[in-house]
C-alpha cells in the first residue's frame, strides 16, 4: 500500500530519514535503505540537508524505489527558483516519485558553501500552491501541462517554535495551501505536543512527530541551546545522564521507543517521522521496542 | 541613503599604482554621513596619497554626486586641475562613480569605496538596511516592516522554523522579522494582515538595470 493511502487508512505510520552522502559512494546508504526495506511505510530523502551540498535529492529517491523504499522527495526553495523546482517536480514524478515535503530550506549561511547565492525564489507555502497546480494540470504562470501530476504533498511545523502564535498561523497558510501531512521538528514533551494537536485536529490533515533520538546528555543540551524549536525536558537529560555513558545511546532509543508507543496507544498524532542522523541502523530496533515490528 | 563603506588603503593604491596624479571627488550626501566622501576625507586621502609620493592636482564635494549633469556642472571651475590629473577619485558610491565615468569619458575613474546598500541612519554612522528597493512595496501589509529586507530569505507568508525566541537562525544578532510583524500587528490591532496567503514575489518589477522617468510632459517643456 502507498504512504498516502496507509496514511488515509489510519493506520499509525513511521517515516526515517536517509540523507544522501556527499560523494559518489553509495554502499553505507544503500545498506541502510535495506535495513529500512519493508519496515517504514516511506523515507524521506533529505535535500541538501543544512546547506551542506550532497547527492541531490531526487536521484537518491530514484535510488530509493530501486531498492524498494517508498520516497518522499523533500525539496527546498534554497537552491532553485521557480522554473528549476516546477521542472524537478514534474521530473520526479515521471521517475516514479509520489510523495514532496515541501520547505524554505535551512539558509546557505548553515552550511559548507557560505558564498552561493540564496534563491528563497518562492517559499514553502508558495512551493506547496506549486504543486497544488502541477496535481490540477497548470504550472505557476497558469500554462496547461501535457499531463499533470498527482503528489501527495506535505510540509514541516515546528510545535515548539516560541513564540508559537506566527508559527500557527505559517501552519494554517500551508493547510490552506494544500499540505496534506505535516511532519514536525523533534519533539520530546508529550504534553506539550498535545496542546498542539488540540489545535492541529481542527485541520483536516495528517500530522507526524519527529522523533530524534538523543545519544547523550551533551547532545541534549546542544540542541537545546543551538537547535530552534528543539526542547529536551531536563528530566529526560536527567534519565540519560543516570544510565551513565554506555548506556546513554541505549537509553536514548529507549525513550524515543517510549514516546512512538505512547504517541500511538494514546491515538496522540498520525504517525512518527524518525530523524536518526546517522543512525539510521537502530530505526528498526526502536520500531521494536516501541512495539511497531 | 546609500551606506558606503572605506576601502583599505592598500587596495586602493594597489589598483592605482601604475598613476601619478589624481583628482578627488567627494559628495555632500550619503558619502558624507558615512564619513567616506565629505571634507575630512578628502583631506584624509589627498595626505595619504601625497605621502606614498602622489601628487592631488585638486579636491572637490559634488553637492549630489550621483546627478550627473549637476556634479558636471560644478565641476567646470576646476578644469585647469582636471586637465592636469592622470585619474579620478570617487570616494561615495557606485553611482557617483559612475556619474563620474559619464563626465570623464576619457579619463580612469576609480573609487575608494565599497557601496553597502540603502540605509537607515540609526545613530551617529551607525547604519541598518530595511528597504531593498525591489519595486513592489508590501510594507501596508507587514506592520511596516520588509521582510523582504528583514528576512535573511525574503519570506513573505512568516517565520521559518529557524525563528528562535525571536531571533534569527541565520545569527542571534538579527531579530526574527516575523516575530517583529506579528507584534506589531498584534499591538495596531491588524493580525488579520499576518492571516493572508501572499503570492510569490514579482521579481519582473526588480529586473535590472532599472529606468524611471519621473517628470511628466509639462515640466519637459520648461
Amino acid at each position: 500500500m502507498s504512504f498516502r493511502d496507509t496514511l488515509n487508512s489510519g493506520k499509525f505510520v513511521v517515516t526515517a530519514e536517509i540523507g544522501p552522502p556527499k560523494g559518489t559512494d553509495i554502499k553505507e546508504m544503500l545498506h541502510h535503505m535495506e535495513i529500512l526495506r519493508g519496515k517504514i511505510d516511506a523515507a524521506n530523502i533529505t535535500d541538501n540537508q543544512s546547506a551542506v551540498m550532497r547527492i541531490s535529492s531526487i536521484a537518491v529517491c530514484k535510488l530509493a524505489l530501486e531498492n524498494g523504499l517508498e520516497p518522499i522527495l523533500q525539496m527546498t526553495c534554497r537552491d532553485r527558483n521557480r522554473i528549476g523546482l516546477q521542472a524537478d517536480l514534474l521530473g520526479a514524478y515521471v521517475l516514479g516519485i509520489k510523495n514532496v515535503l515541501c520547505m524554505t530550506g535551512d539558509h546557505v549561511s548553515a552550511g559548507d558553501h557560505k558564498q552561493a547565492k540564496p534563491v528563497y525564489d518562492v517559499e514553502s507555502v508558495q512551493l506547496l500552491k506549486i504543486v497544488d497546480g502541477l496535481n490540477n494540470g497548470k504550472d505557476m504562470s497558469g500554462n496547461e501541462l501535457k499531463g499533470p501530476t498527482d503528489y501527495f504533498q506535505g510540509a514541516v511545523v515546528t510545535p515548539e517554535s516560541i513564540p508559537i502564535e506566527p508559527q500557527l498561523m505559517k501552519f494554517e497558510k500551508k493547510v490552506k495551501a494544500g499540505a496534506k501531512f505535516f511532519q514536525t521538528q523533534a519533539i520530546y514533551d508529550i504534553e506539550k505536543f498535545k496542546t498542539f494537536m488540540a489545535h492541529a485536529r481542527q485541520f483536516p490533515v495528517k500530522i507526524m512527530a519527529g522523533i530524534v533520538v538523543l545519544k547523550s546528555a551533551g547532545m541534549a543540551n546542544f540542541m537545546n541551546n543551538f537547535v530552534p524549536g528543539i526542547k529536551v525536558p531536563q528530566n529526560l537529560i536527567d534519565e540519560i545522564k543516570a544510565a551513565g555513558k554506555e548506556k546513554a545511546l541505549d537509553t536514548g532509543l529507549n525513550i524515543a521507543a517510549r514516546h512512538i508507543r505512547q504517541l500511538k496507544d494514546e491515538k496522540i498524532c498520525d504517525g512518527v517521522h524518525i530523524m536518526a542522523i546517522g543512525m539510521e541502523d537502530k530505526v528498526p530496533t526502536i520500531m521494536e521496542r516501541a512495539g511497531l515490528l | 541613503m546609500i551606506a558606503t563603506k572605506k576601502r583599505e588603503f592598500k587596495d586602493l593604491m594597489e589598483n592605482i599604482k601604475d598613476y601619478k596624479s589624481f583628482f578627488l571627488v567627494g559628495c555632500s550626501e550619503c558619502a558624507s554621513l558615512c564619513g567616506t566622501g565629505g571634507e575630512p576625507e578628502l583631506a584624509e586621502l589627498k595626505e595619504a596619497l601625497e605621502k606614498e609620493g602622489k601628487t592631488v592636482t585638486g579636491t572637490f564635494r559634488a553637492k549630489t554626486g550621483c546627478q550627473v549633469l549637476g556634479t558636471k556642472v560644478e565641476l567646470k571651475p576646476f578644469k585647469e586641475q582636471l586637465d592636469k590629473t592622470d585619474v579620478v577619485i570617487v570616494m561615495s558610491c557606485g553611482a557617483g562613480t559612475q556619474a563620474a565615468v559619464e563626465i570623464f569619458p576619457e579619463k580612469p575613474v576609480y573609487q575608494s569605496n565599497d557601496t553597502m546598500f540603502l540605509a537607515n541612519m540609526t545613530r551617529f554612522q551607525i547604519f541598518d538596511e530595511r528597504c531593498s528597493l525591489c519595486g513592489e512595496c508590501i510594507l501596508d501589509e507587514t506592520g511596516g516592516i520588509c521582510p523582504v529586507t528583514a528576512c535573511p530569505k525574503g519570506l513573505l507568508n512568516g517565520p521559518c522554523g529557524g525563528t528562535n525566541e525571536g531571533k534569527c537562525e541565520v545569527s542571534p544578532d538579527i531579530q526574527c522579522c516575523w516575530v517583529r510583524i506579528y507584534e506589531r500587528l498584534n499591538k495596531i490591532n491588524r493580525l488579520d494582515d499576518m492571516k493572508k496567503t501572499r503570492e510569490a514575489k514579482d521579481w519582473s518589477k526588480s529586473q535590472k538595470p532599472r529606468a524611471l522617468i519621473a517628470r511628466t510632459k509639462e515640466e519637459k517643456k520648461k
